[in-house]
């Protein structure tokens, strides 16, 4: 599974965002992330993919950034 | 500043019977209880016990998706409720102003977020995980309700919970009211919210050998205050909500006034942890007729504790008796935990919501399935059967809880104002 399709289902199963919505240039802001769900976002990340994020990571700002960092994060690990 | 009267203008309740306040009242008149007997499929051992539950219940419905999902199962009913009271009040969600930065929120609840901790036990200990979900103490905060309702309706004043065992609410209702009567918030929503469907809970409540027996088919009349058969009380869960206006401000809007909250009185036991004792309770009866400025003779209805215990019912109607002297004899009392069951923390919001209805309707709810009283609770005008076209001025509702804390409310009828 790609990072962008974790998203989507993420947003779709805890927001209701339709996944189309989510698209690379999309804000998580506008999306409706706030600053604890970014922690559940990180969090959903980390069980699926099985990599540790940085507890000071600076969070990402659009749908596209995120999965820009994950898919470096995934890539470093493997 | 002086004392101001408070009114009664919204009442919300998320009950195990569904539906809105309407359908719940007559339910209650009509003697239906919304009682069954509960299966799990738990280990080591799956529960099997008489429940009032709410399975209908439908959080992201009553929330939306986004709310629920931040909150356990005890704020989802408590907010759902909060949010039905509010829009019964006919006050808009949103603020228009910084109108509401006085007006605040009181919360009952006994057991809190339990369920969001024995998930994390579960997940833990049972399912091999190594971590928990970031919304796990956010889940599990005891303040979780009232301070969601706070934010969802904009509310800046006092946000508060109270946990005071089964008289969480009731003590929440009259934390509020005495706000409002001072002046110091023009409006509180005060209720409370809980559901004992943690799987230590339930089996905590059942090692106090304190529950009601029953099977499939008697389970919905397995409740019985009062009764010499009785055996036992009902968990249930739910979440119910009152909001409570300076009397001006309400009327000044043109809110619909369901009753008055005129007087409130709570005391400590101060003897034994699950033993009552009349003493407290009278106290606690008396203060609050003192503080409503009622004296007995104005009481026509008593909305009891009456949980169905041995140790409780008789203690209750010896407290009664003391207080009401010869006039007990003549005073309408029932129990309605026999239809709905216990909703714990949320207990003294519902009955008082109850009591409100029935002084608005003049119509009493019954003690249902009281057919052997038991002989050490007599002495009152125990309510068999429901009672209607009763011209009701004003009553009581009390709630005594584990720990020896009792609260007691007292409603005046709006056709009744002096």
């Amino acid at each position: 599974m790609n990072s962008l399709t974790v998203i989507r289902e993420f947003l779709d199963g805890r927001l209701g965002v339709p996944p189309e919505q989510v698209v690379p240039e999309a804000t998580l802001a506008a999306l409706g992330v706030d600053s604890l769900m970014m922690l559940e976002l990180v969090f959903e990340f980390e069980d699926r993919f099985g990599i540790a994020l940085a507890k000071d990571l600076k969070s990402p700002k659009t749908v596209g950034d995120m999965v820009a960092l994950m898919e470096r994060l995934r890539s470093e690990k493997s | 500043m002086s004392p101001r009267r408070v009114a009664i203008t919204g009442l919300g309740l998320v009950s195990p019977f569904g539906g809105d306040l309407a359908d719940f009242f007559a339910r209650l008149l009509a003697g239906e209880s919304a009682i069954r007997l509960l299966h799990t499929n738990d280990l080591p051992r799956p529960l099997s016990m008489p429940f009032a539950g709410c399975p209908g219940f439908d959080a992201e419905a009553a929330l939306g998706r986004p709310l629920a999902g931040m909150l356990d199962r005890f704020a989802q009913l408590g907010v759902a409720a909060a949010f039905a009271a509010w829009d019964d009040a006919g006050l808009p969600r949103t603020a228009q102003g910084d109108e509401r930065e006085d007006w605040g929120v009181a919360w009952g609840t006994a057991l809190g977020g339990t369920m969001a901790y024995e998930k994390g036990y579960r997940d833990l200990w049972q399912n091999g995980r190594e971590r928990l979900s970031p919304l796990s103490l956010i889940h599990g905060l005891n303040n979780a309700a009232n301070a969601q309702i706070s934010i969802q309706l904009s509310l800046g004043g006092v946000s508060m919970s109270h946990t005071v065992a089964c008289a969480s609410s009731s003590i929440a209702i009259g934390e509020a009211f005495r706000r409002v009567r001072s002046g110091e918030a023009a409006v509180m929503l005060a209720g409370g919210s809980d559901t004992p469907q943690a799987y230590a809970v339930a089996r905590a409540w059942e090692a106090l050998r304190v529950l009601a027996n029953a099977d499939e088919a008697s389970a919905p009349y397995c409740c019985r205050p009062f009764a010499a058969d009785r055996s036992g009380l009902v968990l249930g869960e739910g979440g119910a909500a009152l909001v409570l206006e300076d009397w001006e401000h309400a009327v000044a809007r043109g809110a619909v006034i369901h009753g008055e909250l005129a007087g409130y009185g709570t005391t400590c036991d101060h003897s034994h942890l699950v033993r009552p004792a009349a003493a407290g309770q009278v106290r606690a009866l008396r203060a609050a007729l003192a503080d409503a400025g009622l004296g007995t003779a104005d009481i026509d209805y008593i909305n009891a504790h009456g949980t169905a215990t041995p140790e409780g019912d008789p203690v209750e109607i010896e407290a009664l008796r003391s207080v009401f002297g010869d006039r007990a004899e003549r005073l309408a009392v029932s129990a309605t935990k026999s239809l709905h069951g216990h909703l714990l923390g949320a207990a003294g919001a519902l009955e008082a919501i109850i009591t409100v209805l029935a002084l608005r309707e003049g119509a009493i709810p019954p003690t249902a399935h009281l057919e052997h009283l038991d002989p050490a609770c007599a002495g009152v005008d125990h309510v068999a059967t429901a009672r209607h076209q009763q011209p009701l001025r004003a009553a009581l509702a009390s709630s005594f809880a584990f720990g020896g804390s009792n609260a007691v409310l007292a409603f005046r009828a709006v056709a009744d104002q002096p």
